[in-house]
């Protein structure tokens, strides 16, 4: 990205006057209220990473994916040895590519986790909605019950850490389940 | 990184502004880790989560905008006009000679009244709003949870100090001298496509 800052509203680069300031400063085009705190991130360049260097010596160990290319470090995964191309570093631990896109689909590197399903939320919305329009909960019911029990151990919400949806959500599919079966066990009573 | 604690920074606010009450809008909210915040978009059954860490933040941005005071204007209209309407219905007689009918209209129009003035009350006390966007490297993403001025500027206050810790402290005067060298080199290259060439106009860019 440029090292430069626009101003959100009238896209005029910004040279001086808001940074950093304690309270909102005028655009010096639009007149905007802004307040733009840097921090030295923003001047730090990207630096490239080092290339792999060639093997040099007999025995050297070698890349498993460029033989021709010196070893530098293990996987963290699989413990491939990897060169400086392969290397892969986040999190401070070392990856191959293969380990690095395992381990964000499984789940299995926590920092590259970045979406998760809320079955809580899906077995609350099985249980409550249908409700509006009772006779659906004889489907509904059974549903909830299924996604409660069978994602129970899934895992959750990063920020949001307890099941307490999937307990009010049990619990009122097993109500329904139980008024059904009353009412179904009072109609056959009554026709018999 | 098993069992990773967050607190929460902000509450969830709606993506969009005119979609503010549709059923399945995306919510946003922001969360406080370790060395990183985390931006929680909450769409009804998944959540997406994106890290910015704290040595990875660029610049922080917040610009004031007028919807607070567009939203005050247009909620003190609708209760100027549902005064006014309670005012010019209610009959002119004591309250014992009034009907049923006119008593339940009464009791109505002014619950609606009454709603409208706490929505007012509330928007004014909440104070003027903003827009935030926080920048890294590789993006620039706006915040819509940071949308009111006041409770951004405490946030900041909270974050401020854990990115000076992760990256180091910077004065106003190395900001201004080291964003003069910045322009400097960057209007020696050869010019990059800017917003007035047709390009896609960057935010914070």
């Amino acid at each position: 990205m440029n090292p430069v800052i626009y101003c959100p509203k009238c896209q005029t680069r910004l040279l001086d006057g808001v940074f950093n300031r304690a309270e909102l400063e005028p655009c010096p085009n639009c007149a905007a209220p802004l307040q733009i705190e840097v921090f030295p991130a923003f001047f730090r360049k990207i630096t490239p990473g080092p290339p792999a260097q060639a093997v040099m010596l007999e025995g050297e160990s070698s890349c498993f994916f460029h033989p021709q290319k010196k070893a530098v470090v293990p996987c963290g995964g699989c413990g491939r040895f990897l060169c400086a191309l392969c290397d892969c570093e986040f999190a401070g631990e070392h990856f191959c590519p293969a380990c690095l896109e395992t381990g964000k689909s499984k789940g299995r590197i926590k920092a590259l986790d970045n979406s998760r399903t809320r079955y809580d939320s899906i077995a609350l919305a099985l249980a409550l909605l249908p409700v509006l329009i009772f006779y659906f909960t004889l489907i509904t019911a059974p549903m909830t019950l299924f996604v409660a029990i069978r994602y129970w151990k899934a895992p959750r919400s990063v920020v949001r850490r307890t099941r307490i949806r999937f307990s009010i959500a049990l619990l009122i599919a097993l109500v329904q389940i139980v008024g059904w079966s009353i009412f179904i066990i009072n109609l056959a009573a009554k026709k018999s | 990184m098993a069992g990773l604690k967050y607190k929460r920074l902000t509450r969830d606010r709606a993506a969009g502004r005119f979609i503010a009450f549709t059923f399945t809008q995306t919510r946003s909210s922001l969360w406080l880790g370790d060395d990183h915040i985390l931006f929680v978009e909450n769409s009804g059954f998944t959540e997406t989560y994106k890290r910015f860490y704290f040595r990875d933040i660029q610049t922080i941005g917040l610009q004031q905008t007028k919807r607070g005071r567009i939203w005050n204007i247009i909620l003190g209209i609708f209760t100027a006009i549902f005064l006014a309407i309670i005012i010019t219905m209610l009959p002119k007689s004591s309250p014992a000679h009034w009907s049923g009918d006119t008593i339940a209209g009464g009791v109505a129009l002014g619950s609606i009244w009454a709603l409208f003035v706490l929505i007012l009350m509330l928007n004014v006390f909440a104070g003027p709003t903003c827009k935030s966007f926080i920048r890294t490297a590789v993006q620039t993403e706006e915040i819509p949870s940071f949308c009111r001025l006041r409770q951004t500027r405490k946030v900041l206050a909270k974050i401020r100090p854990l990115i000076v810790a992760a990256q180091g402290q910077i004065t106003v005067e190395e900001v201004s001298a080291r964003m003069q060298e910045t322009t400097t080199g960057v209007a020696a290259q050869p010019s990059a496509p800017t917003p007035a060439d047709g390009a896609a106009p960057p935010i914070l860019s």
